[in-house]
């Protein structure tokens, strides 16, 4: 009973990553139909600016500028490298999706992932082949709670990417912004004409889906120090897989299916060896998708890869 | 016997009844029309007897056979040809292509053939070909043989469409609404199509068409559905005068 | 006949050089780079010394270009020499018989003709690799690339789904006849003692190939089947699914090396195998494509409800198209696992997938040729850049977005390839201009 209660932990902090990322997924999707194949990257770059930044500030405590506790070091860095993973979300998407809205949405795939290509490669090109560990901000506090060990981290984690999907929701549900993202995910024709510009709504929608990637970066980066170049992908295409499942475009199903994602992959470890984990968990998303086509809160409406 | 025969045909869509208790009965060479308001599920009715949808209750024969469950293809093959209202043309192919490809369900040479192009491809290609040369001829659009069909005016673009449905050699056509946004000039030109479909090939017709003149010049006998239900069956004339009919229908629209 | 789009500037611009070369037949073409390659063969070598190079070229300078830009001049002057000067002035003095030549082969069968231009365009192939072993591995691997990328065409262009299971589809291909060759004709620590004899094995590798072929296109199923109820994304999901699922399994399978790989498979892959290989591939897949059937995958992909009334099985449709593109990707694939001779699980993930998407995409879709000029230019571009070692890998991406935008169907999309008219005859006084 532990076992299962602390991979179930386990499973949420890991779900949290995948949820995150597939949000923004499903958020882009929502509005322009297309997916973002360049976010799995996003994501990674985002973690890489968490890391320039938690070491840039923690230079400035030790130089003894200001004092900054370890936790305000943390919300900064998530902070700020939301912010700036937004700018360079919002570049993707005047560089590599404006210029093909009219084109055959493969293509959009196509420079997506060349996007992604470009930004793991000059990664690499900047940074070197060397691998970075991000700063530890915080101390591991490891809490047993009757045989269940849950850290800080953790906690720190499934809170931090929770508030972020409330908050989320509450900027959709309740904002002037928010509306006028949902009514251009029902129409993509008739709202434009009402005056609110696809031109400023995409660009938005970038902008929050690579923030709450930047976010999920981040953690990530405090959960498991060491970052490289090519950590966006495999968790990305995943995120993806999330993304569909949940049905596309439905923010609380991207969520929801991320967490199921993370637990499947964290429970078939707990039977299996972790070497069968990818493929029993997409032969499991193999077998939803082939009874249940149009995932779990889609509705059946097919949009084609129109040539 | 009838050509077709729909006995008792009722379907709902997830609760919704969207056709109840429609009858219909189809002799060869004979014109049918089938007009109603927007949505009263006529093209609904098109669907079911095609295949795309399966009615819930009811019985549909082609010639004496049941064709309920079969699949829009082997319907199609078993000779009932269809246009569609927004003609659903194939953006990225050719006229002769558009109706070289109805005649799918004739071809035999098999995958053999198609990998290795065989003695009997290059023949059965040529025969589908000279058919389709025909009977773009007979359209009047033979000369835009091998233009892509994005290009083609709107008029030519429906006598493209006839002339593909035309290709699967039906024995019956089903016409929802060929003339539809059609200019004055372009709906001379459908009519003749339609004399030259009834008089040359002596196809059984079955149209859903608002314009009265149409219906008025053509149809046999015409049903009028109003939400799902036949409310009036007769000739032109009947329906034209119909009490029920001019308040369901003509009372609302003016006709063309 | 075939409506051409005038353009007009470019027309202009090209008309001296266009005229030039108009009355040249694709076997003078041909003779031309027969004469070249020859050329190559005899002065070689005494040429690269004249003009000072370490060696001979391998793929017309381009690797040179920036990996040592001084040899630039003598790398120039060297494809000069060798191979533009001698095609011009060969193909130019020999048009009249070589016209005469397709002249006459234009009134015997096609096959005949093809066969005829193809024997020569192998004989060019074989000495034009002759020179160098590098240059040899990459006309293989150029021509596995067509395969593959003309494979993928089929699901992705013609017939219009975002397919991502290709890697999958190569990887099974791949093992499968190298579980044939190694199990059966070579003493190997994984897979025991070699059954028969090796001599027959290189009777037989075709036979492993067309397994490979057979299993991927079994395996195409899973995804073919989902995809007469679903398209686009999610079919794109289920695709992705796939190839992570083959991946995975081989990793998993210690039977034949899991994530380390299987190796020491036979050199039976030799040019005229992959050549031999690369044609029937090609053949095979224009004769499809060309034929009603075929064709029915462009229907299912603009109309597919259209294509139902037309009386096309939309299903079978989509089978035929995942299947032969899969057998193909295998077949492909099989040919790889023998020219590189190792094959490890770690080869066919999102990175393949990343270059077959990229090839097709940048050759153009719905088209043959296309896919042959994807996956050549693809191929000679990441030699030509490999000096610049990761920057390759901004380049090469910042190419295909540029195409995609200004191109979004890829450079040469919607294009039939017509053998016949390639092979035509051009008698310069008939020449339209």
């Amino acid at each position: 009973m532990t076992y299962f209660l602390q991979n179930v932990i386990n499973a949420l902090q890991w779900g949290s990553f995948y949820a995150l990322i597939a949000l923004g997924y499903s958020m882009v999707y929502s509005i322009m139909m297309l997916f973002n194949f360049a976010h799995g990257d996003i994501f990674m770059t985002g973690a890489y600016i968490g890391l320039g930044i938690a070491t840039g500030l923690l230079a400035i405590v030790s130089s003894g500028v200001i004092a900054l506790p370890g936790w305000l070091i943390l919300v900064l860095t998530i902070i700020i490298s939301m912010f700036i993973t937004s700018l360079l979300g919002v570049l993707v998407e005047r560089i590599g999706y404006r210029p093909l809205r009219n084109a055959p949405r493969a293509s959009a795939a196509i420079t997506g992932l060349m996007i992604g290509i470009i930004l793991e490669t000059g990664n690499l090109a900047l940074l070197g082949a060397k691998r970075f560990s991000f700063p530890p901000l915080i101390m591991t506090k490891a809490y047993n709670i009757s045989g269940v060990f849950v850290t800080n981290k953790k906690i720190l984690v499934v809170l931090v990417s929770l508030t972020l999907m409330l908050a989320l929701d509450l900027f959709v549900r309740k904002t002037k912004w928010g509306m006028a993202m949902r009514a251009m995910s029902y129409d993509f024709v008739v709202v434009p004409l009402m005056g609110v510009s696809i031109d400023v709504i995409a660009p938005m929608t970038f902008a929050i889906g690579s923030g709450l990637a930047a976010a999920g970066g981040v953690l990530y980066g405090v959960a498991y120090p060491v970052l490289d170049p090519y950590m966006g992908i495999l968790i990305g295409w995943k995120a993806f897989v999330a993304a569909i499942l949940g049905g596309r475009g439905s923010i609380m199903g991207a969520a929801l299916a991320g967490f199921l994602l993370g637990f499947i992959e964290i429970f078939v470890t707990m039977i299996f060896p972790s070497t069968l984990r990818d493929l029993i968990a997409f032969s499991i998303v193999l077998v939803i998708l082939t009874f249940r086509p149009h995932g779990f809160f889609g509705k059946p409406y097919s949009a084609k890869l129109r040539l | 016997m009838p050509l077709l025969q729909v006995k008792n045909m009722t379907h709902f869509f997830t609760g919704l009844r969207a056709v109840h208790n429609y009858n219909l009965e189809i002799n060869p060479g004979e014109i049918r029309g089938l007009i109603g308001p927007n949505g009263a599920g006529k093209t609904t009715i098109f669907n079911l007897l095609t295949g795309v949808l399966r009615p819930t209750e009811g019985e549909i024969t082609l010639e004496g056979t049941d064709i309920i469950g079969l699949r829009p293809h082997q319907i199609a093959a078993r000779g009932i040809g269809r246009t569609f209202q927004n003609m659903k043309l194939w953006r990225h192919m050719t006229v002769l292509e558009h109706v070289k490809m109805a005649h799918y369900s004739q071809l035999s040479y098999g995958l053999t053939g198609a990998f290795f192009g065989t003695k009997k491809r290059v023949r059965q290609e040529n025969e589908i070909e000279e058919h389709a040369h025909t009977l773009l001829a007979l359209m009047d659009a033979d000369q835009f043989a091998d233009q892509k069909v994005l290009n083609l005016p709107y008029g030519v673009q429906r006598r493209v469409e006839m002339a593909r449905a035309l290709a699967t050699r039906p024995k019956i056509l089903f016409l929802d609404e060929p003339t539809v946004g059609m200019t004055p000039e372009e709906l001379v030109g459908m009519m003749n199509v339609f004399r030259k479909i009834h008089n040359e090939l002596g196809l059984a017709i079955f149209l859903i068409e608002h314009r009265m003149k149409v219906v008025m010049e053509f149809c046999q006998r015409v049903q009028t559905l109003v939400f799902g239900e036949v409310i009036a069956e007769g000739t032109p004339d009947e329906i034209q005068n119909d009490p029920r009919v001019i308040e369901a229908y003509l009372g609302k629209e003016e006709v063309a | 006949m075939e409506v051409k789009k005038s353009n007009p500037g470019n027309t202009k611009r090209f008309s001296g050089l266009r005229h030039f070369f108009s009355g040249i037949p694709a076997s003078g073409w041909l003779l031309a780079a027969f004469a070249a390659v020859l050329l190559e063969f005899y002065v070689g070598d005494p040429l690269t010394e004249i003009l000072g190079l370490p060696k001979i070229p391998a793929l017309f300078g381009i690797v040179i270009i920036l990996k040592k830009p001084h040899l630039i001049p003598g790398a120039f002057a060297y494809v000069g020499l060798i191979y533009l000067l001698p095609i011009i002035i060969v193909a130019k003095i020999t048009a009249p018989a070589t016209n005469w030549v397709s002249e006459k082969l234009d009134r015997m069968p096609l096959w005949f003709s093809a066969i005829l231009h193809l024997v020569l365009l192998y004989f060019v192939l074989e000495i034009w690799t002759d020179i160098s072993d590098y240059r040899l591995l990459m006309l293989k691997l150029t021509l596995i690339a067509i395969m593959i990328t003309l494979s993928l065409n089929i699901i992705n262009g013609y017939m219009g789904e975002f397919s991502c299971s290709h890697p999958g589809f190569i990887a099974l291909g791949a093992y499968v006849a190298s579980v044939f060759t190694v199990g059966l004709f070579v003493n190997d620590r994984l897979l025991g003692h070699a059954l028969l004899p090796q001599a027959l094995g290189q009777f037989l590798f075709p036979i492993g190939l067309i397994l490979g072929g057979l299993v991927a296109a079994v395996g195409a199923l899973i995804v073919a089947i989902p995809s007469f109820r679903t398209r686009g994304d999610y079919l794109a999901i289920i695709s992705l699914a796939f190839m992570f699922i083959v991946k995975s399994l081989i990793e998993n399978l210690e039977v034949v090396g899991g994530p380390r790989g299987l190796g020491g498979q036979p050199d039976w892959a030799t040019l005229p195998t992959v050549f031999v290989w690369a044609v029937l591939c090609v053949w095979t897949i224009n004769n499809f494509v060309e034929s009603t059937m075929g064709k029915a995958l462009n229907a299912v992909r603009d109309e597919e409800s259209a294509a139902d009334a037309m009386t096309v099985n939309t299903r079978k449709t989509k089978m035929i198209a995942f299947m032969f593109g899969a057998f193909w990707a295998g077949v492909g694939g099989g040919l790889f696992a023998h020219v590189l001779r190792y094959v490890n699980p770690g080869t066919f993930g999102i990175k393949k997938l990343a270059e077959v998407l990229a090839m097709v995409y940048f050759g153009g879709l719905n088209s043959v040729f296309g896919s042959i000029v994807g996956a050549v230019s693809f191929n000679l571009l990441s030699e030509a850049l490999r000096p610049l070692e990761i920057f390759k890998w901004i380049i090469i991406p910042v190419l295909l977005i540029l195409v995609m935008i200004y191109r979004p169907t890829g450079l040469i999309a919607f294009k039939h390839f017509n053998v016949k008219k390639i092979l035509r005859p051009r008698p310069g006084s008939k020449e339209r201009v």
